[in-house]
């Protein structure tokens, strides 16, 4: 009896409300459970909208319309709402994600997942690595479906031959590239005329002043090695085979002379601070070198530098930016020079909506012209935007012919792998140089770190 | 002697008040400012709430209002599961205390061996079962695993073995009701504390679980807010700049990702604040001293 | 009940259809445990049998002995992932040993209305973990922002977010950070482990003419050790799977910070990018062996889980 006397004391001092909370998270859970089970993706209704819209791939008649999924880049977002915008047939659905920047594995992982369980793959893709098409084409990933007669022919034969090549896999053409990604030399024209300095043509000009601008105007620079892809800048332009393929195997050889000469150049110049190892879009830059601060002499980089970096990121006054043919080594030929993306677009073989993706991927590589960052790699679309370049008020001069004379210059061998090579660099050598380490001494470990990442991906590795 | 301990004990106790508390002040304070501000200027000034007002805009109209679609999953499956764990751990806890069945021992022990094996590791097996049940793409792949919850067991166990007498159960009994009535009548009321404490662990737990719905959800839009964060932290300029542009139409910079975190935790924390008196006082299930 | 003194017929009664029920000992408890079963075998055991199958298995589900445990240590990755977490771990079971000591013990000292206070200010963080408070974590590491920015510069020599984020400073940053979310947690479970203690014990020392300081060593200190005990494990199993601080600063540092820093994301990247599940599984059960090992050291050390206490 005395155990009842008190557990009713007990129960009296405990207020009611935590019985309502029980109750309602019954009814919730019991909610959800319901609804769950009354599925939860809606591809069925894809598929049964796009059962309506044309799915033989040769069909180019009719208006685009149904149900199309894209997956674009945070740049590449006004493309896909202007293409919703003209394409009112269409519904789109637009997913913004990391575009697989800076080496990473997203796509990889997603695709995997997708397979996996059989549904949820995007009708469209676009990624800035360069290389994902590679092994999007092959197992076990089997995503990217052939261009061939979603892309309009006529269309596909004005991209340049080595844009094209980059997108074909084992004779197969998998993709198209958004934009040409042609490393040139930026200038500030302004600057440079009030230094009194002439706009190098070769990389030992352009050392030599660096050297004196750290002396004459120290805090100014000339270039910079901490992104996670100014290898591609200064090794690929120099011709360094860190990623060439020969029959089945990659030749990884870092301590070529091309790399080596290349590396004892921007060692000095790394270390008087005239090329730092920061990234060009990180926050600290802009502080260091952007706006009112002003402190960006010459620039080594990609076409899409023009508005993208200088205007929208660090915010360069206008009047002061123009482009200059990439630097030669001395006065040896070819010139050559790197690139630093070129992203494609990929259209998915289990699209539901083949017509509506091809529609979607000629328009924004062939149409869409509004604040393009990107020189683009179709050539009609291209002699536009390099009009619209030559008349922008923000350059100081016309930076297209050195553009446009670049376009053709990007070294052949350096080819695309399955693999990505920025992690390697960031972590093996921009972690070092930050460290005051010189890039000489990071060579070796740099080819070791990228002979991993390839015998990992399935490569056999030459390291010559 | 006695003054300067003291003065030396409120030192030591204020300065790590100011380690655990200057970067949630910075948080609630950064949405107020503009990213230039927040470089420019302290970083405990307040700015403005019309700036916290823009930041919410850019927020919401990132990728078609996902960051509510976000919540919305958080939401559902911390409640969800939670519910299916309350309604599992308690009587579980409450059999494992009481209980005279075979295998008692043998459940137990393997429900703290589990307790305490990282769960991150078993994500990958979890995910082949899921996925060998079709059940991928479904919520039921996030709130089932999340359902179960082991400490949850283990915390109403102790809690029945030690602050529940045997003898309130065997009066019951006596009285003629069965072990359902005893359960209901008896167990289940004395239980509030640590249904409280479960409650508690469980939601949050679910809450800020990360590993298994990154690993294991392909769609973006059923993602819970805290995959959502490093979806947002990685599309867009502030921490990932994209080549080809900065990504400036995105219009996320670090006030907008503040506000993110900050919208993040409010749920969690207003469960936190409710919880504090059933922590403190059920969690070791002895006297309180104030 | 015992039963030495004559009783009442109706108190024999009684004691006979209680004891009647208390003998029906197989299946008493049971249905209670019933619905929490099929959670612990989905979702306990059957993937830790499975993860042990495809650690031993290849992808066509033949035996292959400790191939998969050899292939993920010859991994160029393996060595310094698991390094990294060691010393994470190492440096936060530190950390926390130490300081949530310290700290319950400085409350416990004085019980007040102050001692409330910095109780609930301790906690305030623990609403954030996970990927909250790496967010808020990046910005307090970037000097431009962070309102310890000279705390940066003198202590990490970093005047950069880059230089904050150097590789040797990782371990560090991702204990500070799991000890700034999990501290405040600990402290108030130390402090109602500490509330257990008779005060009669404390007033007893006290006479004896023992001092704040000693009181705390000497006396509350051993009585706790269960519960510091209890502390490390869990914090060493979840502290070996660390994968959310890294895999954020991978994001955010551009690629700087490896996407393999920690072994389970090691572990991730087999399965979810290479699809191989068995050296995935191999990696997983590694994690597995490590957390039991240790928790199972533990246990038997300090008599935790002896349910007669």
């Amino acid at each position: 009896m005395r155990g009842f006397e008190g557990s009713a004391a007990v129960r009296s001092r405990w207020r009611r409300p935590s019985w309502t909370i029980l109750t309602s998270l019954a009814v919730i859970a019991i909610a959800v459970t319901v609804s769950a089970c009354g599925g939860s993706s809606d591809s069925g209704s894809t598929s049964s909208q796009a059962a309506t819209a044309s799915k033989s791939s040769s069909a180019k008649s009719g208006p685009a319309s149904g149900d199309l999924t894209v997956w674009v880049d945070s740049v590449r977002l006004p493309v896909a709402k202007a293409y919703a915008k003209a394409h009112p047939n269409v519904h789109l659905k637009i997913v913004t994600f990391d575009g697989d920047a800076n080496g990473a594995t997203t796509l990889q992982t997603k695709i995997q997942l997708w397979n996996r369980s059989g549904k949820g793959w995007p009708d469209i893709i676009f990624s800035e690595q360069v290389n994902d098409p590679v092994w999007m084409a092959k197992k076990p990933f089997e995503y990217a479906a052939p261009v061939k007669g979603l892309v309009p022919d006529n269309a596909l034969s004005q991209w340049p031959a080595p844009s094209t090549a980059q997108c074909t896999i084992d004779g197969t053409q998998y993709c198209v590239q958004d934009n040409l990604a042609q490393v040139v030399l930026w200038v500030n024209q302004k600057l440079m005329h009030r230094f009194g300095y002439d706009v190098p043509t070769t990389w030992q000009e352009w050392a030599a002043l660096g050297q004196k601008v750290a002396t004459e105007h120290p805090g100014y620079i000339i270039g910079n090695s901490g992104d996670s892809f100014s290898h591609w800048v200064y090794l690929w332009s120099g011709q360094c085979p860190l990623q060439q393929l020969k029959s089945d195997k990659v030749v990884i050889n870092s301590t070529d002379g091309h790399c080596t000469r290349m590396a004892s150049l921007l060692d000095p110049l790394i270390k008087n601070g005239t090329v730092p190892p920061l990234s060009v879009f990180t926050p600290d830059f802009a502080k260091k070198y952007g706006g009112a601060k002003d402190k960006v002499l010459l620039m080594p980089g990609p076409s899409w530098y023009a508005t993208a970096l200088f205007h929208d990121t660090l915010h360069i006054p206008a009047g002061q930016i123009t482009a200059a043919m990439p630097l030669k080594w001395e006065s040896e030929t070819p010139v050559t020079t790197g690139q630093v993306g070129g992203g494609p677009w990929i259209i998915s073989r289990h699209s539901k909506n083949l017509n509506a993706a091809g529609d979607f991927v000629t328009w924004a590589t062939t149409v869409f012209n509004d604040n393009r960052p990107g020189y683009p790699a179709y050539a009609p679309l291209a002699d536009r935007w390099l009009q619209g370049l030559a008349d922008d008020s923000y350059f100081a001069a016309d930076p297209t012919p050195a553009l446009k004379g670049a376009a053709n210059l990007i070294w052949k061998g350096w080819n695309l792998v399955t693999y990505p090579d920025q992690p390697v660099w960031s972590n093996t050598v921009v972690t070092k140089l930050v460290a005051g380490k010189p890039l000489s001494s990071l060579l070796q470990p740099l080819g070791d770190g990228l002979a991993h990442a390839a015998e990992a991906a399935g490569y056999q590795v030459d390291r010559q | 002697m006695r003054s300067v301990a003291l003065g030396l004990r409120l030192v030591i106790l204020a300065v790590f008040a100011v380690f655990f508390v200057a970067p949630v002040l910075w948080l609630i304070l950064a949405p107020t400012k503009s990213d230039h501000a927040l470089v420019t200027g302290s970083p405990f000034s307040f700015g403005s709430f019309h700036q916290v007002s823009l930041a919410w805009k850019h927020l919401d109209a990132f990728s078609d209002h996902i960051f509510r679609t976000w919540i919305g999953n958080s939401l559902l499956y911390a409640f969800s599961a939670t519910a299916i764990v309350l309604a599992t751990a308690i009587p579980a806890g409450y059999g494992l205390a009481f209980g005279t069945f075979p295998g008692r021992k043998l459940l137990l022990t393997l429900t703290l061996i589990v307790m305490i094996m990282p769960a991150a590791a078993l994500v990958l097996p979890i995910f082949l079962e899921l996925n060998s049940l079709h059940l991928i793409g479904s919520v039921l792949a996030v709130i089932l695993p999340f359902s179960f919850f082991p400490f949850g067991v283990y915390l109403a166990y102790i809690y029945y073995a030690t602050a529940v007498p045997p003898d309130l159960l065997d009066a019951a009994r006596t009285d003629g009701c069965g072990e359902w009535l005893t359960f209901r009548r008896v167990a289940l009321p004395l239980a509030k504390p640590v249904v409280a404490l479960v409650f508690f662990f469980s939601f949050v737990a679910d809450w800020n679980n990360f590993f298994l719905p990154y690993a294991i959800i392909a769609d973006s839009s059923q993602y819970p807010i805290q995959v959502g964060l490093s979806d947002l932290l990685s599309s867009t300029p502030s921490f990932n700049p994209a080549q080809g542009g900065g990504g400036q139409q995105v219009n996320i910079f670090r006030p907008e990702l503040a506000l993110a975190t900050l919208i993040a935790v409010i749920p969690v924390a207003i469960v936190f604040l409710l919880s504090q008196r059933a922590l403190v006082r059920g969690l070791v299930g002895g006297a309180v001293k104030e | 009940m015992t039963s030495s003194y004559a009783e009442a017929p109706r108190e024999r009664g009684l004691r006979a259809a209680v004891r009647r029920t208390r003998g029906l000992r197989s299946g008493r408890g049971l249905p209670f445990v019933l619905p929490y079963l099929p959670f612990l075998i989905a979702f306990g055991l059957a993937p830790m049998i499975y993860a042990v199958k495809l650690a031993f298995t290849n992808d066509e589900g033949s035996w292959t002995g400790l191939h998969n445990f050899t292939r993920t240590v010859d991994d160029y990755r393996f060595g310094p992932a698991f390094k990294h977490i060691f010393v994470y771990t190492g440096v936060w079971l530190g950390a926390l040993v130490v300081f949530v000591v310290v700290l319950a013990l400085l409350l416990h000292g004085r019980a007040n209305r102050v001692s409330t206070s910095f109780r609930f200010l301790f906690y305030i963080p623990g609403a954030l973990a996970g990927a909250a408070s790496v967010l808020v974590w990046l910005f307090m590491l970037d000097p431009s922002v962070s309102p310890g920015a000279f705390l940066l510069h003198h202590v990490l020599g970093a005047n950069l977010f880059v230089e904050s984020i150097a590789p040797g400073h990782l371990p560090f940053i991702f204990a500070m950070i799991a000890f700034w979310t999990g501290a405040g947690g600990w402290i108030v479970v130390m402090y109602g482990a500490l509330n257990t203690i008779p005060p009669d014990l404390e007033e007893a020392a006290r006479i004896d003419g023992a001092g704040p300081i000693a009181i705390a060593l000497r006396l509350k200190l051993p009585l706790i050790r269960k519960w510091i005990a209890y502390m490390v494990i869990l914090s060493f199993a979840t502290g070996t799977q660390l994968f959310v601080e890294p895999q954020i600063v991978n994001q955010a540092s551009l690629g700087l910070v490896p996407d393999t820093w920690s072994a389970n994301q090691l572990a991730y990247q087999k399965a979810f990018r290479y699809a191989d599940f068995n050296a995935a599984a191999a990696i997983a059960v590694d994690l597995l062996v490590i957390g039991l090992f240790a928790a199972v050291l533990i246990v038997t050390r300090t008599g935790l889980f002896r349910t007669e206490d």
